[in-house]
């Protein structure tokens, strides 16, 4: 693995479309830059959630990991999986109290869609990101 | 409240899911734009004959 393209999946990850911007595609930065937080940006106006994970002060890596499934419905841990592509906009969101999920709302799952198709969405890109760095395409 | 169309809904996701994918998988622009409809076609077709298919199913 070549450190290059790390760092520009890395970055692509915390911010969708800095890692190809660092890498001068600047045009496929932007639209991904817009697409990417046009959906996050959606999804949160339609009362969409973002999923958090629960820690119950695990003492051991087992004990986080089975904490991860302990909920009313452990499925929620891939919605949280996929919001987690978001990069910081995730952390920044659960750090001011963004998409806590208005379930009464008929967009609620639509936007919680939006949300995490956004995330998983960047996932590929940061992949992009690495695949430009590493010289596997350009 | 913005979007209450689903219909709507799934065709501004589609749009987008569209446009990133093609921008990633393809490496020219003639083949970006071929995928890119593509697929915005495949996911939008898909799911209005998937919603019609459910439409079969309903409670009256």
């Amino acid at each position: 693995m070549k450190i290059k393209g790390i760092v520009a999946m890395f970055l692509g990850w915390a911010v969708p479309g800095l890692g190809h911007a660092v890498q001068k595609k600047y045009v496929r930065a932007l639209i991904f830059f817009v697409s990417i937080f046009a959906m996050i940006g959606l999804g949160l106006a339609m009362g969409g959630k973002i999923y958090p994970v629960y820690l119950e002060k695990p003492r051991t890596l087992l004990e986080v990991f089975i904490n991860l499934f302990k909920k009313e419905n452990p499925l929620t841990i891939l919605a949280f999986f996929a919001d987690l592509g978001n990069g910081l906009f995730y952390g920044l969101a659960r750090a001011i109290g963004w998409g806590a999920g208005q379930l009464e709302r008929a967009t609620f799952e639509f936007g919680t869609a939006y949300i995490a198709g956004a995330g998983l969405l960047n996932f590929l890109v940061a992949l992009d990101a690495y695949d430009i760095g590493a010289g596997k395409k350009s | 409240m913005i979007f209450e169309s689903h219909l709507l809904s799934m065709v501004v996701y589609a749009f987008f899911v569209s446009l990133v994918l093609a921008l990633i998988r393809r490496p020219d622009n003639k083949a970006r734009l071929r995928y890119g409809l593509f697929l915005f076609a495949a996911m939008t077709a898909g799911a209005l004959a998937f919603g019609w298919f459910m439409f079969l199913f309903i409670k009256r």
